[in-house]
């Protein structure tokens, strides 16, 4: 067993999140992988507050284990999410996509444990003063929002900046990346894209698929004009919107207008021509679809054996 | 002694990589491109340099506003 304080404070067997992923992280897969024995997570992503309400009653009806809800901070309803996670009380909130610290407070005093997922160390420092449980180092491996460290770098930083526990996350999918994170300084992994890939995930077959497909230099960063880089899969779409991004006749606002709606045409329909696939470096690590439980099994025993081998190193 | 202003003036400009002569008082995190986590960064080097503890808020908008609330901690 590879336990820690998170696995210890949140009542979890296993010290793996599953990552907040909009239109793919729903109650179902978060109560599998809770199921399972890590924690998992529902996106309230960018909808209102009716419908995380919906999904947090739903996930409670399929696990009696704990969960979070992951709040993504540019959502144009995040005051309203916010303030139903303050009353449905997750076990976690964890945040994405900005500074949390002007709900923290409210999370904190519902009892909740707040787990943001931060980019640099600066940020990290913020949230722990702001009364942050852990931190999520979050490299740009990963799939979706990014920022520019990746993780080898990011997470001992964190480590050494915060006296809170450090989870890592980007580019872990498999028992090395988690062996690696705790050789990093984390005690605790999350990981998006591996669980994208979960029989349990309401995600479209099209896309588990094109994960499954997807090699070592098949992801692309997009929308870093716009500030915001967002990972995604190689596809017809990304090659339209690089051709954008890169042509000064673009405008910022005909460029982000580019974007919406592309990732609910992947996740939900499978359109390999329109859809945008979010997902990180790791895809190509994810070798098929399988059960919550087995991906989380086969990481865990995996780390275990290396973590145990580990010593032979050293004469 | 540099002023309040002149230092933050200066933490701004090495974050962004530009002039101090170029961040005026009135200007706002916006018009100075930074984004969320330059401001988190700026903050945190502040705080380092100064000895203050800085909130960031809604109401905290432009470098003035940041001016006045190191002013007021170190009074």
């Amino acid at each position: 067993m590879i336990t820690s304080i998170i696995t210890e404070a949140l009542g979890i067997t296993y010290p793996i999140f599953q990552g907040g992923m909009a239109w793919i992280s729903e109650a179902q897969l978060a109560a599998a992988v809770s199921n399972a024995g890590g924690l998992g997570i529902i996106s309230a992503m960018n909808l209102d507050a009716d419908y995380l309400r919906g999904q947090i009653k739903k996930c409670r009806e399929l696990t009696d284990k704990p969960f979070g809800v992951n709040v993504m901070l540019m959502s144009p309803h995040v005051k309203d999410v916010a303030r139903v996670c303050a009353e449905e009380k997750p076990a976690v909130v964890t945040t994405g996509a900005g500074l949390p610290t002007a709900y923290m407070k409210d999370w904190i005093q519902a009892g909740i444990k707040v787990i943001p997922v931060v980019p640099s160390t600066a940020v990290a420092r913020l949230v722990e003063r702001a009364g942050a449980f852990a931190v999520i180092a979050e490299g740009g491996e990963s799939g979706g929002h990014v920022g520019d460290l990746s993780t080898m770098v990011l997470v001992p930083q964190v480590v050494d900046a915060v006296k809170i526990p450090v989870l890592a996350a980007g580019g872990i999918a498999d028992g090395r990346g988690v062996a690696a994170a705790y050789m990093l300084g984390a005690v605790g992994v999350q990981c998006g894209t591996a669980f994208l890939c979960a029989t349990e995930c309401a995600a479209h077959d099209h896309y588990k698929q094109k994960v499954v497909a997807a090699k070592d230099i098949d992801t692309v960063v997009t929308g870093k004009r716009l500030n915001h880089a967002v990972r995604s899969l190689r596809s017809p779409f990304t090659r339209r919107y690089i051709d954008k991004e890169y042509d000064p006749a673009t405008s910022g606002e005909e460029l982000e207008n580019l974007g919406i709606g592309a990732l609910r045409k992947a996740a939900v329909e499978g359109d390999l021509e329109a859809g945008c696939f979010l997902a990180g470096q790791a895809a190509a690590l994810v070798k098929c679809v399988q059960p919550a439980s087995k991906i989380i099994e086969d990481m865990f025993v995996e780390a275990e054996a290396l973590l145990k081998g580990a010593a032979a190193w050293v004469k | 002694m540099m002023t309040t202003f002149e230092t933050i003036a200066k933490l701004i400009a090495e974050t962004k990589d530009m002039d101090p002569s170029e961040v005026k008082p009135e200007m706002t995190f916006a018009d100075l491109g930074l984004d969320s986590l330059d401001v988190a960064e700026l903050v945190m080097n502040m705080e380092d340099e100064l000895g203050v503890t800085i909130e960031i808020s809604p109401e905290l908008k432009t470098v003035q506003d940041v001016v006045a609330l190191v002013e007021a901690q170190k009074k």
